[in-house]
């Protein structure tokens, strides 16, 4: 038998869109094989970089008794669900505790984190993606300007072999007659096979998003994250006047990065404003029954695109 | 109490209405509960919960379903391998096992016994018609024997890169439909020269590119053995071959080998043809010519792999340098050179007289049937006898190779795809800065980092100090190490000697959190050499710059490659 050698695995660059709708995942028959997740895109990964704006850096106590760091980070795209535990390398260890107490203080951090990919599946089938991460680090606006390129530039290069594997079977046979590299057959043959049609838009609005902070269109890079509540209008006017359809339509625009509005964001603040559940749900209702608005997914409202 | 359960109640309240809405007949407690499980145990935020949670009640409700029931189990019944999808499980199909081999393995720490080997659908069908897999028995089933046919039931597919085969399970029933000789059938392919595995038996069709009749002698001074070695080519690449019998197929023949096997010897894969290997003419008029796959299977300095023979390559020698040794008494000399070719550079020895001198350089040489060894990773053009080296009249390819400034540029797959190389040069992002880079103890004899103050060859030594880096870079899905020398370790640091020592009483891990705050995520270019050996690619830095990168211009620069402007 071959002896079996651990070779390390390679990173990619992701966008937290890709990382979070993933929910395929893979391992090989060995105790040891590593385990990796497919994205939608078809890329398979066990290690990836990802950059971002440290959101959220919390202590919890493991069932075991002893505690762990559970953070999230944010980049234009989405989240990237991470935890860090006591056995982890020493000058990680020291570095998160120094962030925990800045992120605590409300301190808008950037940072960049090499990590491994895990996944979750829950009882009824539903896979979860979170990172283990490796190393860390603060960077600069300018390094996580150029991560976001990067990781556009990888994403876009995923969409374009994605687009040309339609032009042929989903099998190892059908992409050889391609330009698609080799080493990414396999998980794409996976990833059609598991994810059938994807929307490749909503992956082309995410390259286009970094692209524009990166080039400093949006302010969203070392402010804080996208506040739940809209800015409050001039007098503070416990009803305001503002049609309940207004106001949703003004929460979805104003909120919308390429995946939706939420229920529970439209519901506050139309609520904040003084409409009620119940004439909220009706807004909601009325909106989507005017083709203005569309649940693409439950609990996730967007803008009914028009060509 | 009341007033803790009333807050974080509030918290999920608009999620457990909207699972509510779905599945009016679900308990809000029990929806409440499994929002506090998914955000509490596995970190999972409610409105990420919620479809899940929506398809828990649904479930346990026996409403009809709306979501897709992938978890179902029904019996997928198949008459052919092709029909089988990567997650079919329950799999129920008739076959003919076409080998049979037992292996003990190593199962969650437990020693098992399980079987392993190829099975055919079809089996009442033509031969022809089949399709082979792979299958794993964890069953044990005894009835799985090489040539008869069964009917398996309960099976699943596995899908390992790319590559499907079919788990026989220990919950699987196994029925004999027909009982086997006991024989195996050969069904093997050829493969591509281009695609051969590094060990195992193979079937290759091929053109006899050289042959060469040799002893292999035994260790025990018993005799001799006679062998052939040789070359053999299609259109996808070239290997060396060793036949342990007679081999009368002249050069040019073009012939099919099956159950040859491969054996890597260092870096080189070689066929081996022993007793039940099968060697017969093959006939495809299509197939290249001898001069065709002759003038392909020259190398490159890039292709050289240690322990290669029958290297055919053509150099330009930039140095060389006469080097005497005693052998039994008697003084002998050997030629030492450096050479080049467009795709890197590397070292030449000749174990025999030349026909140039120092002042004649820079000369082209063709080169014949050279051994290639390597030291430390750098390739060595063997040459026993000068009649095997031809000078060229004429520059093997235009314009002259400047040594000093000869990096090759190439991208790090390309790299890690071949051997060895000097003079490269390469580009990737920092993806690790290892534990043990700053500051560091060198054997004096050895030059290797002691620990602890001991070296591992020389015990305790007083150790010399150095600076070094060790990183890891990757790029487009191939990773390599990276070691960065004291003079360059400075430079990207922008740190003196005098910080690294500070850093050495002060604190290492504060030093790895400086080292990654300058460095991690970052775009590097990098100049130097690659070792490439079974645990993958070192890159041995000369130089390492860390370009700035104005993403403004990037920006544009993507925008305008893709049309999005």
């Amino acid at each position: 038998m071959q002896a079996r050698r651990i070779v390390r695995q390679p990173s990619e660059l992701m966008l937290a869109s890709e990382f979070a709708s993933s929910h395929l995942h893979e391992k090989g028959p060995g105790e040891y094989d590593p385990t990796f997740i497919i994205t939608k895109l078809g890329c398979k990964v066990n290690r990836i970089v990802v950059s971002g704006l440290l959101e959220r850096l919390e202590v919890r106590e493991t069932s075991n008794g002893t505690q762990m760091y559970q953070g999230q980070i944010r980049d234009p795209t989405g989240l990237f669900y991470f935890s860090v535990r006591e056995y982890s390398p020493l000058p990680l260890q020291e570095l998160i505790h120094q962030l925990h107490e800045r992120v605590s203080s409300s301190e808008p951090i950037l940072v960049g984190m090499v990590a491994k990919t895990r996944w979750y599946q829950s009882e009824d089938g539903g896979v979860y993606t979170s990172l283990r991460p490796e190393e860390i680090t603060e960077i600069t606006r300018q390094r996580y300007a150029n991560w976001l390129l990067d990781a556009a530039e990888a994403t876009y290069l995923r969409i374009e072999h994605w687009s040309q594997s339609l032009e042929v079977d989903a099998t190892m046979e059908g992409l050889s007659t391609t330009s698609i590299p080799q080493r990414s057959h396999q998980s794409i043959v996976a990833a059609r096979h598991h994810y059938g049609e994807v929307d490749l838009e909503i992956f082309k609005l995410n390259v286009m998003q970094a692209l524009d902070i990166a080039e400093g269109k949006i302010e969203a890079v070392t402010t804080p994250p996208p506040e739940i509540r809209l800015p409050e209008a001039e007098g503070e006017g416990e009803t305001s006047n503002q049609s309940v359809e207004e106001i949703i339509r003004m929460v979805i625009s104003h909120f919308d990065q390429g995946e939706g509005v939420q229920y529970q964001t439209i519901m506050s603040n139309a609520m904040s404003k003084g409409h009620d559940r119940e004439s909220t749900e009706e807004g909601l209702d009325q909106l989507i029954h005017q083709g203005v608005i569309e649940e693409p997914r439950f609990g996730w409202f967007v803008f009914v695109q028009t060509q | 109490m009341a007033e803790a359960f009333f807050m974080s109640d509030s918290k999920y309240s608009d999620y457990i209405e909207a699972v509510l809405k779905e599945i009016p007949e679900a308990s809000a407690d029990d929806i409440h509960a499994a929002f506090e499980k998914y955000e509490n145990e596995f970190y999972i935020p409610p409105q990420d919960a919620l479809r899940s949670v929506l398809r828990k009640f649904q479930s346990d409700s026996d409403a009809p379903s709306q979501s897709k029931p992938r978890q179902q189990r029904q019996t997928k019944k198949v008459a052919q391998l092709s029909e089988l999808g990567s997650e079919d499980k329950d799999v129920e199909i008739e076959v003919m096992v076409v080998t049979h081999n037992l292996r003990q393995q190593l199962i969650r720490g437990e020693e098992r016994q399980i079987a392993f080997g190829m099975l055919q659908d079809l089996p009442w069908e033509n031969e022809e018609k089949r399709t082979q897999w792979e299958y794993k028995d964890w069953g044990s089933n005894s009835q799985l024997l090489p040539g008869s046919i069964v009917r398996i039931e309960g099976a699943s597919v596995n899908e390992y890169n790319g590559k499907r085969s079919l788990n026989i399970n220990q919950s699987s029933r196994i029925v004999l439909l027909q009982e086997g000789s006991g024989s195996s059938l050969k069904t093997e392919d050829p493969i591509d020269i281009s695609a051969l595995p590094n060990d195992g038996y193979v079937t290759v069709v091929g053109r006899v590119l050289s042959t060469k009749n040799d002893q292999i002698h035994r260790k025990d001074g018993s005799g001799s053995i006679d062998i052939v070695r040789g070359r053999i080519a299609d259109d996808s690449g070239h290997i060396g071959f060793l036949s342990w019998e007679p081999f009368s197929h002249e050069v040019g023949a073009l012939i099919k080998i099956t159950g040859a096997q491969v054996r890597t010897f260092r870096d080189t894969p070689e066929l081996n043809f022993g007793r039940t290997t099968k060697i017969e003419p093959y006939h495809d008029s299509k197939f290249a010519s001898i001069d065709d796959l002759k003038e392909s299977s020259f190398a490159t300095i890039s292709d050289l792999r240690d322990g290669s023979r029958d290297t055919d390559i053509i150099v330009q020698v930039t140095e060389i340098m006469q080097r005497k040794f005693e052998r039994d008494g008697q003084e002998k000399h050997l030629w030492s050179a450096q050479v080049i070719d467009p795709t890197g550079q590397c070292k030449m020895t000749i174990w025999d007289d030349i026909s140039f001198s120092e002042e004649d350089l820079p000369v082209f040489l063709k080169v014949t049937s050279a051994r290639i060894t390597a030291w430390q990773g750098i390739p060595d053009i063997t040459v026993d006898s000068s009649h095997q080296i031809t000078m060229l009249d004429e520059p093997a390819w235009e314009g002259e190779i400047d040594p000093n400034s000869h990096f090759v540029e190439a991208p790090l797959d390309e790299l890690a795809a071949g051997g060895s190389r000097v003079g490269i040069q390469t580009k990737g992002i920092v993806v690790s800065v290892k534990e043990d880079s700053g500051m560091i103890s060198r054997c004096p004899e050895c030059r290797r980092v002691m620990r602890e103050g001991s070296c591992f060859e020389h015990g305790e030594r007083e150790g010399v100090e150095d600076i070094r880096l060790r990183l890891i870079i990757d790029d487009n899905g191939t990773t390599s190490s990276l070691l960065v020398n004291k003079e360059v370790s400075l430079k990207l640091s922008e740190m003196s000697e005098a910080d690294f020592k500070k850093s050495a009483i002060e604190g290492h891990d504060a030093l790895i959190m400086d080292l990654r705050s300058k460095l991690l995520t970052n775009f590097l270019e990098v100049k130097g050499r690659t070792i490439i050996d079974e645990q993958g690619m070192m890159i041995i830095a000369t130089d390492v710059d860390v370009p700035s990168r104005d993403p403004q211009l990037r920006a544009t620069e993507l925008r305008a490659a893709w049309g999005w402007n």
